[in-house]
């Protein structure tokens, strides 16, 4: 092979490569459970980030005129296996929120009510902590326990 | 009954297959063709039963058979016959027994007879798709088996998810199995090549594989890239959230084998240009790779989502598939990579040991093979780029402990230069095409720099279109530089071509024209491809950066500004049709030129699903989209949540689309006239570019009423929807029922509240005791009470006054002219005039009296 070829294939990749690296140093969301976001340095907690956990039911509050919707989560592990060893994901929603003991986080969400936003489901969050100790979603995702089994194979649900 | 002998022929289907490939196997140790001969009929057998068990499942759901439980899962009595039809697809188990069943089909198909060199490979491949034809096999009888009876019949199902009740849906699935299916053949032929290489003692064929599976590759890339295409618009429909791209890794599972065959759709020509020239080289070891690389990404993405590798909204239960698969894509990687490596590592040897004939190629990089070259390494940098996105968190676990996630932010920063590259090579590549001597000299000659100074003038073009249309962000200007070029050289291809044609065999200029897209169709469906995807960087370019989202709570007949419209909320309706409750909004669309439409977003909620289905309302314009979802409302129907999206330029998106796989489908159009398959594929063809027209435009997703109001009065037609605030009143032109002229001339310099009426209406009755209150506060203030009743005699709405009390102008409205002037869609309404006779204020349904009265006031202190 030519060595144009070589240079030109070797100097695309690195270009490549130095955007996958730098994109995810800027833009890119840690992926982090309430414990783990709760230990980290002052600095880091402003960022942007992803976190998981259950939803408490009673502390759905949901204002339609703005709309906004307050709630709280609680402590999840992130680490599949050990969902796993506990008993699978609905055992571990059932369990973190029946524990007083958990760590907790207030979460603020500009927008409707989504349906699914309810008693035990996992609410996967992504947004930044506000001074207020309230984390702001901009995105809001949940995951119910009882239609997790629902059978929606891979290829039809994109 | 049903469901044991469709598990009995599954299982018959997957005996069959295991023998055609051992009797595969056996041809080849023994050279005995009749073994071959057996094999293929094993296939076709086990095609013919594959076929004949999704025959029964069709029957199960068409005779409502909801013992097996995959037919109660998805169907219902009710379910209109095409989503029974369509529900074999709608989950899991079904949509593994069709993919088994097409991928027996094809297996067929690629398997028949053909020349010398194809018949030195088909032993080989018929033992891959053998392997391949077993894996899905199994997997639906072990796994995921459709058949699954309960112990006793429910007496209805559920019926299908309702999102998946939508024409892009019905044809999503099956045109993406197509897609990988279709990629499986590529594969078997590219392992058959590796292998007859290193077999000792056997000539090596000649010719190229890739000449085999070239309509393979092209049948795939049209199911793949149609699938796609479908999803999205799916997406922009359905989803409610305006968008048709949210690089989720389910769709990212389907782009990285599109990507992968984009690229070895390219490799391939080089090898096939190469070898009519007489050179070897060409792409080679690329294509093999690519082959076997495309094949394994098929297989990531029907696994990664239910592996828990990937973290995903869609991502459902984990089920016992992730590992079978992991353990299917390990090992075609190693046996595909493995032959690669071992096959060039021979032949290289071979090489050393005696002096090639042939010739060396050597192309400077500013060529058509070096550009080609750079086409290819960027389609694996965005695979590798997109891979990179999907397995973040666990890659990042890895490698620094801590998980981080790619959202569509990291994708588009990632892959928007790698795509803006793309379409730089597609607008040089054919002007430097023919190298860049001959480049040099077409250019002293005029040609070629014509070429080159109509792809700058197209830039200059694009550009000043988009300045003057009011997109003025650097990046997107340059993006649309790079579109313009690019598309005024692909045209600029056809022009000059078809002149050269024009000028050798001297022929009008249709003429030649036609003759060149008709003998040259891979090449030119090729640039028509090129021309698609151009079109739809340039909606890529509008929606991605000039997306404009609002979401916020409409009061009836208050008006909001989004962008440059104005949209006034004016009533909620809600209907219950079987398991399923419609709400939706009538909304009217001003622009700045008066009525455009009225728009009706809807959600139908199912309770047996505990799910809704947004159906959003769509207004689409070259210019831009105006996407409306209804969010949310209140309890007495006054107040909705919208979000209205504007995007910018998806025309373009849309258009390209179809475009796109017009190019597709010409280079796939079959060569010569003759056999069965030269009249299936046009059938094929058409029907495809028919039904993704329909799927893509034709639907009635978006709802928009245009309602033109005759206006007897002025003899002109006047715009419907309802008067604004802000506007000049419409005329009234009235007599009271005592007497009094309710004329717009006589109320001049009077603040007028008129409400709209009728004696049949509990709530306006309720409101008119309040409005009689108010009135008689307000009455030497200079504010005029109107009431205007309609549908309705003049005897009822007598008695209605004196039992209430009314003692305000009321005017009877028989012909509804002042009624469809005012645009009233319901009773009760409420407008208030100031003394200039403008709209200052309007309300639709009851009106409470405080907020009356801080109107009242803010008017009355103005004087």
């Amino acid at each position: 092979m030519k060595r144009s070829y070589v240079m030109a294939g070797v100097l695309i990749a690195v270009a490549v490569l130095y955007l996958l690296v730098s994109s995810t140093g800027t833009t890119a969301n840690f992926f982090l459970t309430i414990e783990e976001f709760r230990a980290l340095d002052e600095d880091l907690r402003g960022r942007n980030v992803t976190l998981s956990g259950a939803v408490i039911g009673e502390s759905i509050h949901y204002d339609a005129s703005i709309p906004e919707v307050t709630f709280t989560i609680v402590q999840i592990p992130g680490d599949r296996k050990e969902i796993n060893v506990a008993g699978g994901l609905a055992a571990v929603l059932a369990m973190a929120v029946n524990n007083p003991d958990a760590a907790q986080m207030d979460v603020v969400y500009r927008g409707v009510r989504p349906d699914l936003l309810q008693h035990e489901a996992q609410a996967i969050v992504r947004g930044s902590l506000q001074p207020n100790g309230v984390f702001h979603a901009d995105d809001l995702l949940l995951k119910c326990p009882s239609r997790y089994a629902e059978d929606l194979p891979a290829q039809i649900e994109d | 009954m049903l469901g044991d002998i469709g598990l009995l022929i599954t299982a018959l289907a997957w005996v069959a297959t295991l023998y055609g490939g051992v009797a595969a196997l056996i041809s080849i140790r023994t050279q005995d063709r009749r073994w071959l001969e057996s094999g293929r009929n094993a296939m076709i057998a086990s095609a013919a039963l594959l076929g004949g068990a999704v025959l029964l499942l069709v029957l199960a759901f068409l005779t409502d058979n909801f013992r097996i439980m995959y037919v109660a899962n998805h169907s219902s009595r009710l379910q209109p016959l095409y989503l029974k039809f369509s529900a074999l697809w709608g989950g899991q188990e079904g949509s593994l027994l069709l993919w088994s069943a097409m991928q027996a089909f094809l297996a067929v198909v690629a398997l028949r007879e053909g020349d010398e060199h194809k018949r030195a490979l088909i032993p080989w491949a018929m033992v891959v798709l053998a392997v391949v034809g077993l894996f899905f096999t199994g997997v639906t009888l072990y796994h995921s088996n459709p058949f699954t009876q309960f112990s006793r019949m429910p007496l209805d199902g559920r019926g299908l998810n309702p999102v998946l009740r939508h024409p892009g849906m019905l044809f999503h699935p099956p045109t993406l199995y197509v897609g990988y299916v279709g990629l499986s053949i590529p594969f078997a032929y590219a392992l058959s090549s590796l292998i007859t290489k290193l077999r000792p003692g056997v000539p090596l064929p000649t010719g190229s594989w890739v000449r085999i599976v070239h309509g393979w590759l092209l049948l795939a890339w049209l199911g793949l890239s149609l699938g796609l295409l479908l999803g999205m618009r799916w997406a922009y429909d359905v989803l409610g959230w305006g968008g048709y791209w949210g690089w989720d890794p389910v769709e990212n599972a389907g782009l990285m084998p599109w990507f992968t065959l984009t690229a070895l759709l390219h490799g391939v020509v080089i090898e096939d240009e190469a070898g009519r020239r007489g050179g070897r080289r060409g792409f080679r070891m690329w294509n093999y790779i690519l082959a076997v690389l495309s094949f394994a990404l098929v297989l990531f993405g029907t696994f990664a989502t239910r592996s828990g590798l990937i973290q995903s909204v869609h991502a459902y239960a984990v089920s016992g598939l992730g590992g079978v698969f992991m353990t299917a894509i390990v090992v075609s990687l190693i046996t595909g990579i493995g032959l690669v490596i071992a096959a060039f590592h021979r032949e290289s040897r071979e090489e050393r040991k005696r002096p090639t004939s042939s010739v060396e190629d050597d192309f400077p990089l500013l060529s058509r093979e070096g550009l080609f070259f750079l086409t290819v390494v960027l389609f694996l940098m965005l695979t590798l780029s997109v891979f990179v996105g999907s397995v973040l968190p666990t890659v990042t676990e890895l490698l620094v402990g801590r998980r981080f996630e790619a959202g569509p932010e990291w994708f588009d920063r990632v892959t928007g230069p790698q795509f803006a590259l793309l379409v730089l090579l597609m607008g040089v590549c054919p002007l430097i095409g023919r190298g860049l001597a001959a480049f040099r000299l077409s250019f002293k000659q005029g040609t070629a720099g014509f070429g080159a100074f109509m792809g700058l003038m197209g830039a200059g073009a694009t550009v000043g279109l988009g300045l003057w249309a009011g997109f003025v962000q650097p990046a997107s200007l340059l993006g649309f530089a790079l579109t313009g070029l690019a598309a005024t050289t692909a045209v600029y291809e056809f022009a000059h071509a078809s002149a050269r044609r024009m000028e050798r065999r001297n022929e009008a200029l249709h003429v030649a024209f036609w003759g060149l897209v008709r003998t040259q169709r891979r090449r030119y469906g090729g640039y028509i491809v090129h021309l698609g995807v151009i079109l739809m960087a340039v909606g890529v370019i509008g929606t991605r950066m000039y997306q404009v989202e609002r979401q916020m709570v409409f009061q009836a007949g208050e008006p909001a500004e989004v962008g440059r419209y104005s949209l006034v909320f004016d009533f909620l309706s809600q209907d219950r049709v079987g398991d399923r409750l419609s709400t939706w909004a009538e909304v009217t669309l001003y622009t700045d030129r008066g009525y455009a439409a009225t728009l009706l977003p809807q959600v139908d909620r199912y309770e047996a699903f505990q799910q809704s289905y947004s159906a959003t309302a769509l207004r689409a314009g070259v210019r831009e989209d105006l996407t409306l979802i209804l969010a949310g409302w209140s309890e007495d129907g006054t107040a909705v949540t919208l979000k209205a999206v504007v995007n910018p330029l998806a025309f373009f998106l849309w258009l390209g689309g179809l475009v796109f796989l017009a190019g597709g489908a010409l280079a796939f159009w079959p060569r010569s006239a003759g056999g069965l398959w030269n009249v299936i594929a046009p059938v094929l063809i058409v029907s495809m570019l028919a039904g993704s027209a329909w799927a893509m435009w034709g639907t009635a997703q978006g709802v928009v009423i245009n309602r033109g109001v005759a206006d007897s009065s002025s003899g002109s037609t006047r715009y419907g929807g309802r008067a604004r605030v802000g506007q000049p009143a419409p005329d009234l032109n009235l007599t009271g029922l005592a007497g009094e002229t309710l004329s717009t001339e006589a109320l001049r310099g009077e603040i007028v509240v008129l409400n709209f009426w009728a004696p049949w209406c509990p709530a306006c009755k309720e409101n008119m005791p309040m409005l009689q209150t108010v009135a008689d506060d307000y009455l030497d203030r200079g504010v005029t009470f109107v009431g205007i009743a309609f549908q309705a005699d003049e005897r009822s709405v007598l008695d209605t006054l004196a039992q209430i009390g009314i003692t305000y102008a009321v005017a009877l409205d028989d012909e509804g002219e002042t009624v469809s002037r005012y645009g009233i869609t319901g009773v009760p309404e409420t407008f208030i005039l100031d003394p200039d006779g403008t709209v200052a204020f309007v309300h639709v349904g009851p009106l409470r009296e405080n907020r009356l009265r801080s109107e009242l006031d803010a008017l009355v202190g103005d004087r």
